[in-house]
């Protein structure tokens, strides 16, 4: 995929390209409103990921200037902002998702995954892993032709890991996509083991092979290998 | 004490002092002038008696004229003249008054005598009493005439004042309620106001500096945690961290995650201040619990709590987004200050929620509990859940309530406050 990274904050920046080049992606970068007009004008993109506050201009002229251009590109909201005016100003405007600084790398990647699979002419609506298949419109889990019956939770959990194949996933990543930011319970950690051993349980129970890895007591990885 | 009994008293401890000393003078400068005058009449009855004893006679006076002569045979005159009050029996009323006389030695009819005039001071005694009746009595009316007044005036001058008392109470920074100027005549009340309205406005302004400080600091914070947060993320992607390093990243996370929760609950107290969460609409209050209650769910059984609900079907007009926040927030107070196996009751009626639970503290302090940044040390969250649930409830027109009884530290949330 190609992708295009307008960020001021370099040290995010590169943050972000490390970790999706690592995915195989194609990554370009801008740091300013002028650099990032001169890509969106030469270049096409499958996903672009957009700071609204820009050291020379605001980041929400750009997304009128790629509806003007006709141009179909999935964007992603990244702004310390968080408001719901300027979420859905920007929404409004035609950005497929707004993600909050600070967010974790994975979460992004979940988030590109699904906006771009969203736009896409396909529309694929089931993503396989192996002989995991997960149906992403009746949100059911299909192992060997099979259907796992998954609380909504575990189901979000799954879809997460598998978005993130082979990435540790940070316990504290995997609780804020489980629960948000609006709860005051983030911090505690322990209780993911909990979830993850349910998914395991209940996908092996199916005749799956278990793909999660601890890591270092960090976090979980969902790999084959 | 009020400032109008303050000031009556005093003015009319004064002026009873006053009155009376004043009284008091009047009277005996009367009855010295009086008396002055007895003596006069008493020197003419003396010269009268003179007269007679040239004449070779002894001087009787008349009877109608509260007046008696007493002569007395001396062996020798000497020149003396005494004035002095006595009482007497006055024998044309045959009753005993007192009286003033005066005594003098000299000869009659070339014989020495002392001479004694007596003068009844029934009469001029008559005089002073009504002198002092018609002088009192209109002093007495003025005197009531004058408190009266005063009373009256001083409510009429203290009126604004008291208005602009109102006012001061009325003024609350954080629910922008300003203070609402008086217009006055007097001046020292027009200065105190034009003072409280320039004050009341910096402390406003001040007020909404520090605010837009504490959104600005926490914004300003969040680009550089997730510039942490994401060299984190690649860092943990490595195949050469060793179990130690596994162990610092744990922290790390956890840290980064609370200074994240931190400055999102304080930006989301300035939005509840700003009153930017107001979008009013029809909450159904059990359904909102029991989503929340399956949201909660693993947590609860994580740690084997027992959980009571008791539900009425109850629907009020309020911010979902706030009330959202407010029962996420009650729900992981009462999962957080919980032990192993403990209990968590929830109810709902028409009138509160209530949320209690057991826990390992003995009553808090409910002065201090809702303050920012109140916390025991056991405590791993901001310190700002309770805040923000007080400040919901402050918005919501709610009354937030702690009690702690049967070991159940309880949370009630009144609707009508």
């Amino acid at each position: 995929m190609k992708i295009l990274i307008i960020e001021d904050e370099l040290g995010l920046q590169r943050s972000i390209v490390q970790y999706l080049m690592a995915e195989g992606n194609l990554c370009s970068m801008a740091s300013t409103y002028a650099e990032a007009l001169e890509r969106l004008a030469v270049y096409d993109y499958d996903c672009i990921l957009l700071d609204l506050t820009l050291p020379d201009g605001e980041g929400l002229q750009l997304l009128n200037y790629l509806k003007r251009m006709n141009k179909t590109e999935g964007v992603i909201i990244i702004s310390a902002r968080n408001s719901i005016e300027q979420k859905i100003e920007g929404l409004s405007l035609g950005a497929d998702d707004y993600l909050i600084k600070p967010f974790h790398l994975s979460e992004l990647n979940a988030r590109i995954l699904a906006v771009v699979r969203r736009k896409s002419a396909h529309g694929e609506r089931h993503i396989e892993f192996n002989e995991i298949r997960i149906d992403l419109d009746a949100k059911e889990v299909i192992v060997n032709g099979k259907v796992v019956y998954m609380t909504k939770k575990e189901f979000d959990l799954l879809l997460y890991f598998v978005a993130n194949k082979g990435k540790v996933i940070s316990k504290s990543a995997a609780v804020e996509h489980i629960w948000g930011d609006d709860s005051d319970m983030a911090d505690s950690f322990d209780f993911i083991y909990t979830h993850i051993k349910n998914i395991r349980k209940k996908l092996i129970d199916a005749g799956s092979k278990d793909y999660f890895h601890s890591v270092y007591g960090v976090g979980y990885k969902f790999t084959d290998i | 004490m009020r400032l109008f009994t303050r000031y009556n008293q005093i003015l009319l401890i004064i002026s009873l002092f006053g009155l009376l000393i004043i009284g008091i003078l009047f009277y005996r400068m009367l009855v010295f002038y009086l008396d002055r005058q007895i003596d006069h009449d008493l020197v003419e009855e003396i010269m009268e008696v003179k007269e007679y004893s040239d004449k070779n006679s002894f001087y009787k006076p008349h009877e109608f004229e509260d007046l008696i002569v007493q002569y007395k045979k001396i062996k020798q005159a000497r020149l003396l003249s005494i004035y002095a009050d006595t009482v007497f029996y006055n024998p044309v009323k045959h009753r005993t008054e007192s009286a003033r006389y005066l005594k003098t030695e000299f000869e009659i009819v070339g014989q020495p005598y002392q001479v004694l005039v007596i003068a009844s001071k029934f009469e001029r005694q008559e005089q002073i009493r009504n002198i002092c009746l018609i002088i009192l009595l209109p002093v007495m009316l003025l005197f009531g005439l004058v408190l009266l007044v005063n009373r009256i005036l001083l409510k009429k001058i203290w009126n604004p004042f008291e208005q602009l008392l109102k006012n001061i109470t009325a003024f609350n920074i954080s629910q922008e309620n300003p203070y609402k100027s008086v217009d006055m005549p007097i001046m020292e009340f027009r200065q105190l106001n034009q003072v409280l309205v320039e004050l009341s406005g910096k402390v406003k302004s001040d007020y909404d500096e520090i605010k837009l400080f504490t959104e600005n600091a926490s914004h300003e914070m969040m680009t550089p945690l997730a510039v942490i947060n994401s060299k984190l993320d690649n860092m943990l992607q490595s195949n050469v961290l060793g179990k130690d390093d596994g162990e610092t990243l744990v922290e790390l996370y956890k840290a980064t995650s609370r200074l994240t929760k931190l400055n999102q609950s304080l930006l989301l107290l300035v939005k509840i201040d700003n009153n930017l969460l107001q979008d009013e609409e029809k909450i159904h209050l059990k359904s909102l619990i029991e989503e929340k209650t399956v949201y909660f769910q693993e947590l609860i059984s994580e740690r084997n709590l027992i959980l009571d609900s008791a539900l009425a079907d109850v629907t009020i007009a309020a911010s979902r987004q706030l009330l959202e926040i407010l029962i996420n927030n009650l729900f992981s107070n009462v999962i957080r200050h919980n032990y192993d196996g403990g209990m968590i009751e929830i109810r709902l009626n028409a009138e509160k929620i209530v949320f209690s639970n057991t826990g390992h503290n003995k009553a808090l302090d409910p002065e201090k509990i809702f303050d920012r940044f109140y916390k025991d040390n056991s405590s791993e969250g901001t310190g700002l859940g309770l805040a923000i649930l007080k400040q919901i409830c402050n918005r919501q027109h709610y009354l937030l309530e702690y009690s702690y009884h049967h070991d159940l530290h309880t949370f009630t949330i009144k609707f009508n406050k």
